[in-house]
């Protein structure tokens, strides 16, 4: 047992690999469209992976993770517009901002479980928007806040090994958090917070960890997705953009590693592909959700696994059956 | 603009109003809540169905005539869909053994919006529609009111009050009362509390798809309608007390007084940031709200 589960383990990393590999060198053979489709799929990986560390890890469930990378965005966005600072302050700025204000929600919701939590995180965001569209003589609120890019070039190269760079560092990090002693903490928090709190889980200091620490990750994100697509408005706060992360995360399968990897660039291509059926793309994918969570809970990812696996024995048995029998 | 004391009372009365019909919205949330411990997202999209079926009903059926026939309709038929809604989607909740209640019907309800939303929109395109009016303006004292708005406010008062007899004076209402405060004690009564959860609700759904037919003719009909309801309907519980009736009516009438008011000392233009304001200021005094109780752990 122990030594199957050994050797799927480097197959992963192996495929892992294989898979940067391939998006390293894929922009030789895709056009401009086809970059932009890779660098939004990696823009929502970033940002599916990260929710899934609250909600998926840590039972958060926090509807406010969008108006992170807003918050982000807009940080550097206003800084750059009104005071003309450079970039790097802009992007220091989008990283002190969302932490301090991740740490400040933490704070807020630190005593609410379950649905409390994400009414109250619900709350924040809606604020956040409206007030952002009510300032609008700063932030120019539906008429969208012009955004200078990070590159001179018109070539979206540049940002495709940026956002692949960015998706492989930030999904490592996170990846090195939960394998430490930090992310058995998150999981005992979900299971069960009062027993982890009776075996010595600081269970104030991860919780609120954890949700600065995610926040963070998505404002770096919504940083430089901001400055790739040169232009914020109120869009990136509302309901739907949380929903879509929502639903890329539990088609994927909901607190597993792998989930948000696999469901955001399906239903980001997906929905590029069938651009044309507009709305039903919506319909279709929530039905997936709602099918999704009626009977097999644990996503695509997981469903996928356990084929293999099971496919795996299969042979292996063969294999038993075919030696000869002494 | 210079401040009156008859301004005062016209914008107080207008405060009312809105309330009273956001606690309609408010009312079918905290109920559902306070039966199954969980939170409809897909509240907003009642509201929208309800809209529509009193817009189609009327331009199709029934005529500008008999418009209060089509509020009828539209509560009867969402209160059926709500039936079948909650049997297929919410009932596996206590059914299935399953671990994650919260995540479950959150993760669900929020897909169930989304899908009503979109597919309305697929549908019946993203056209605003109206009903028509119904009725002409009336006077009250100084202020002179749209009819309809009128006619709205009437009849949220009418149906709070009804849901306030069925809660307190009926057998089905002593049961939900009971059932919100011990589910297991009230099947030792031999209540089937699967009922209970499925007719709570229908109910709760049925309140909102009255605001939404109420409204048809003032706030218009189009596919994401219920969004602005969802919000107001939210607002109201946190800061009233989630599952406490009494909260939702009172925060109701709280935040349609804040925003009435507040449009006149501060300003119209963030007259939708008010509600937010109040309610960040009740979470940090008291987290559960005004008439909310502590939640017990585990």
């Amino acid at each position: 047992m122990q030594k199957r589960w050994a050797h799927l383990k480097n197959a992963n990393y192996l495929l892992a690999g294989l898979i940067v590999i391939g998006l390293a060198i894929a922009p030789a053979w895709l056009g401009d469209y086809a970059k932009h489709i890779v660098i939004l799929s990696l823009y929502y990986v970033i940002m599916a992976a990260s929710w899934n560390l609250l909600a998926g890890y840590t039972g958060q469930f926090s509807l406010a993770h969008q108006s992170f990378a807003a918050l982000g965005g807009y940080a550097s966005g206003l800084l750059i517009l009104y005071f003309k600072v450079p970039l790097v302050v802009g992007f220091l700025a989008a990283i002190v901002t969302t932490m301090l204000t991740g740490y400040f929600l933490g704070r807020l919701v630190l005593k609410m479980r379950g649905i409390y939590l994400a009414v109250a995180t619900w709350a924040f965001s809606e604020s956040f928007r409206l007030t952002i569209a009510a300032a609008y003589t700063y932030t120019r609120g539906d008429q969208g806040l012009p955004v200078p890019p990070l590159f001179q070039s018109l070539n979206p190269i540049w940002y495709y090994y940026l956002f692949l760079a960015l998706t492989v560092v930030l999904l490592l990090v996170m990846y090195l958090v939960l394998k430490s002693p930090i992310g058995s903490f998150l999981r005992a928090i979900k299971d069960d917070e009062l027993a982890a709190m009776a075996l010595g889980v600081d269970t104030v200091k991860w919780k609120l960890f954890i949700m600065t620490f995610a926040s963070t990750i998505a404002g770096i994100a919504g940083f430089f997705y901001a400055h790739y697509i040169v232009i914020l408005s109120p869009v990136m706060l509302s309901f739907n953009e949380i929903g879509k992360i929502v639903i890329m995360v539990v088609f994927g399968g909901l607190g597993t590693f792998v989930g948000p990897l696999i469901g955001a660039p399906v239903i980001v291509i997906l929905s590029e592909l069938m651009r044309d059926l507009a709305e039903w793309n919506m319909v279709f994918y929530s039905l997936c959700v709602i099918v999704i969570m009626r009977t097999y809970r644990e996503g695509i990812a997981s469903l996928a696994r356990r084929v293999l696996e099971r496919f795996g024995m299969r042979r292996k048995i063969a294999l038993a059956n075919d030696k000869p029998t002494p | 603009m210079t401040i009156t004391p008859e301004l005062l009372l016209n914008f107080t009365i207008a405060g009312l109003m809105i309330g009273v019909l956001y606690a309609l919205m408010a009312l079918g949330i905290t109920f559902i809540y306070s039966i199954m411990k969980m939170i409809n997202w897909a509240m907003g999209e009642f509201y929208m169905l309800g809209s529509y079926v009193q817009w189609a009903l009327v331009v199709f059926l029934l005529g500008a005539d008999y418009w209060f026939v089509g509020i009828i309709g539209s509560m009867i038929l969402v209160f059926v869909v709500g039936l079948i809604v909650q049997r297929v989607l919410i009932s596996p909740m206590f059914t299935s053994g399953m671990e994650r209640r919260d995540e479950y019907g959150t993760v669900v309800t929020i897909a169930l919006s989304l899908f009503l939303r979109n597919l309305m929109t697929v549908l019946s395109g993203p056209d605003t529609r109206t009903p028509g009016r119904f009725l002409p303006p009336v006077t009250l004292g100084t202020l002179p009111v749209s009819g309809d708005r009128f006619a709205a406010f009437v009849g949220a008062l009418l149906l709070i009050f009804l849901f306030y007899l069925l809660l307190n004076y009926t057998w089905v209402g002593m049961a939900f009362k009971a059932s919100s405060q011990n589910r297991v004690g009230v099947q030792t009564a031999g209540i089937n509390i699967l009922r209970i959860d499925q007719a709570a609700f229908a109910i709760g759904v049925m309140l909102a798809a009255a605001a939404g037919a109420l409204l048809a003719p003032v706030f218009l009909v189009y596919p994401s309608n219920g969004a602005i309801a969802t919000v107001k309907g939210f607002e109201i519980i946190i800061i009233g007390g989630m599952g406490s009736i009494p909260g939702a009516v009172l925060g109701a009438i709280a935040l349609g007084l804040t925003e009435s008011l507040g449009s006149v000392f501060i300003s119209s233009g963030l007259r939708d940031v008010f509600g937010f304001v109040l309610l960040i200021i009740i979470l940090l005094i008291k987290p559960t709200g005004l008439f909310g109780e502590r939640e017990r752990l585990s």
